[in-house]
């Protein structure tokens, strides 16, 4: 009797993932689906397929340089939040000091910002202390929100491992810098290459920072929602989907590596 | 044996705020001896040792390493090591390479550091294929060794270790302690160390320094703590015992819930206080009338305690607790106790 119900409390729940997978990942099948189709217009079901749009979006100069773009701008902040983030998950999680509280809370609560709002305050913060607007402001704002984010996950890891094993280290013989080197470089490293991880994402995949503070430069998601507004072609979808395989390349490559590091 | 002073401690306090957790603790530590600090949590004796590796600096008095301050040396600077409680052992290394850890860090080419790495763990009983085994493989007795081995590689003046059997089963507790001592006199090595508990103290110490409430409060040989505590605690923390609440009156101690008198100990002044007996002091008489000295009492009770038996006695309101050989005769249920005066001791209150 209980067995029979546990069988269909499991059943129950395994529709239910399947339900909700099947609603999160859905959208994204139609985005698909809306790139290969012929015409210009999306009507379902699809009468004829192509590759056109495809081949179009790799031939686009303006794609190529919003990528580029893109790349770059996620490559500066990736770098730039992990310096920082470990410098900050280091204060956090090892030493006590004065404000250290205080310190906590003003980190997270970027995170948590309106982004919209976020990327508003920055542009006239921006402007009216003289910084061009360019992709390099746009890789500062994205430090504002991202920078608290790699801070916690490498801070979590932080937290992971017992402090004592660097007072460890220091007690036989290690100078400061051979601690970190030997003992909190390697220990930290996979919380630092998923905290890389999510800021190469994070950036990649972010528009109302970039779209606020970028000036002429366009990354990618501003300029699907340049074509969103005016001039869709079927080259939106193909460029979102590319944008979202990316990503997921990224985020495969990634975890595989994370993998490895944890298991050494 | 030339006893010569390694570690001397003059007046050491440390403060947390304007909370005392080590207050006024002088000491001296002679070169090769194996001295055991030994309080209950919170006793204040890892805020102790910190200071004495360097974690730590004393917010007054000096420490003296060979006749030399050493308050602000930090922990990397000084020739003592210590093993953790955590034992934080760098879980990212292989055995060898946490063994070499210390003579890398000093600078040692590789082939030397190999060759001395080796000595250690043959010393600590770790057999040599265990080199290249990642640490996280190891066993919990094999993870003392090697943070033994490490510590050793140091080649410390002072070895010192922070509770670190505590984690680990009864049986392999006991054969760590042995081969810990053995490893303290086979390399003349002074080793301090600190431990909650009085069994391990016991077993490996050469002194004793009992902590209590940040204060060092009776510092001496195994035996003399054990016989002679200088204070009820440290007679309680020695083990279990009997604590009798008695007033002096005319010459004797007069215990009230008992209703019985009581010679006192040789040597002590008359006074209110307790009156403190161990169990393995206590005795069963039998026949004679209830005179004084002589408690009445039930027996409710009885514990197997490996070679002998403790028997709990009801008597006048207060639990008794005695002792006796697991072989020798089943006492009467309705029993009488005694003891000797010299085996009672007396603290004022």
């Amino acid at each position: 009797m209980t067995s029979d119900r546990t069988l269909l409390g499991d059943r129950l729940l395994r529709s239910y993932v399947i339900f909700v997978i099947i609603v999160f990942y859905v959208p994204m099948l139609a985005v698909a689906l809306a790139s290969i189709s012929r015409s210009r217009f999306f009507v379902f079901p699809i009468r004829r397929t192509s590759w056109k749009w495809y081949n179009d979006t790799f031939a686009s100069l303006q794609i190529k340089e919003a990528a580029l773009t893109s790349i770059t701008i996620a490559f500066f902040v990736a770098i730039l939040s992990v310096a920082l983030a470990l410098a900050g998950a280091l204060a956090y999680a090892r030493y006590d000091w004065k404000g250290k509280r205080v310190y906590q809370q003003l980190l997270l609560v970027p995170i948590f910002f309106p982004q919209s709002v976020l990327g508003l305050a920055l542009q006239i913060w921006f402007s009216s202390i003289g910084v061009q607007m360019t992709w390099t402001a746009t890789v500062f704002a994205h430090l504002v929100w991202i920078a608290p984010i790699v801070t916690l996950i490498i801070a979590i890891q932080a937290f992971g491992y017992d402090a004592s094993i660097e007072e460890a280290a220091m007690d036989l013989g290690a100078s400061r810098w051979q601690v970190f080197r030997d003992i909190t470089l390697p220990l930290l490293g996979p919380g630092i290459f998923s905290g890389f991880l999510f800021a190469v994402l994070l950036s990649w995949g972010n528009f109302p920072l970039s779209y606020f503070t970028s000036g002429a430069s366009v990354t990618i998601p501003e300029w699907l929602y340049g074509k969103m507004i005016g001039g869709y072609t079927p080259m939106v979808p193909a460029v979102g989907f590319l944008s979202v395989i990316a990503g997921a390349i990224v985020l495969i490559v990634g975890l595989t590596i994370n993998n490895r590091l944890q298991r050494r | 044996m030339a006893s010569k002073t390694i570690l001397e401690l003059k007046q050491v306090d440390k403060f947390f705020g304007d909370k005392a957790a080590v207050e006024r603790i002088s000491l001296e530590i002679v070169e090769g001896e194996f001295f055991t600090i030994v309080g209950p949590s919170g006793s204040g004796k890892t805020t102790l040792i910190r200071m004495l590796v360097g974690m730590d600096t004393p917010s007054r008095g000096d420490i003296l390493l060979r006749g030399e301050r050493i308050n602000d040396v930090p922990a990397n600077k000084r020739p003592t090591c210590m093993v953790f409680q955590s034992l934080a052992l760098f879980p990212h290394m292989t055995v060898g390479e946490n063994v070499a850890y210390p003579l890398k860090c000093r600078g040692i080419e590789p082939g030397a550091r190999k060759a001395r790495a080796e000595e250690c763990l043959t010393l600590a009983h770790l057999p040599m294929e265990y080199y290249d085994r990642p640490v996280t493989q190891c066993s919990g007795g094999e993870r003392q060794r090697v943070a033994l081995a490490r510590a050793l590689a140091f080649d410390p003046d002072i070895l010192f270790f922070d509770e670190p059997l505590s984690a680990l089963d009864y049986k392999l507790k006991k054969l760590l302690e042995k081969e810990l001592k053995d490893i303290q006199r086979e390399t003349g090595k002074t080793f301090i160390y600190i431990t909650h508990s009085l069994e391990e103290a016991m077993v490996m110490s050469d002194r004793i320094g009992v902590m209590n409430e940040g204060r060092m409060v009776q510092i001496g040989a195994p035996r003399e703590i054990y016989r002679r505590p200088n204070s009820r605690f440290v007679s309680e923390f020695m083990g279990e015992v009997n604590v009798l609440p008695v007033t002096a009156k005319g010459g004797k101690l007069h215990c009230q819930s008992l209703g019985t008198s009581f010679e006192v100990p040789p040597g002590a002044q008359e006074t209110d206080g307790v009156l403190i007996i161990r169990p393995e002091d206590m005795r069963f008489v039998n026949g004679e009338p209830p005179v004084n000295g002589v408690l009445s009492g039930e027996i409710f009770n009885e514990y197997l305690l490996g070679s002998r038996v403790q028997y709990q006695v009801r008597a006048g309101g207060t639990t008794l607790l005695v002792e006796k050989q697991r072989d020798s005769a089943a006492p009467d249920p309705a029993a009488r106790i005694t003891f000797a005066p010299e085996n009672s001791m007396l603290f004022a209150e």
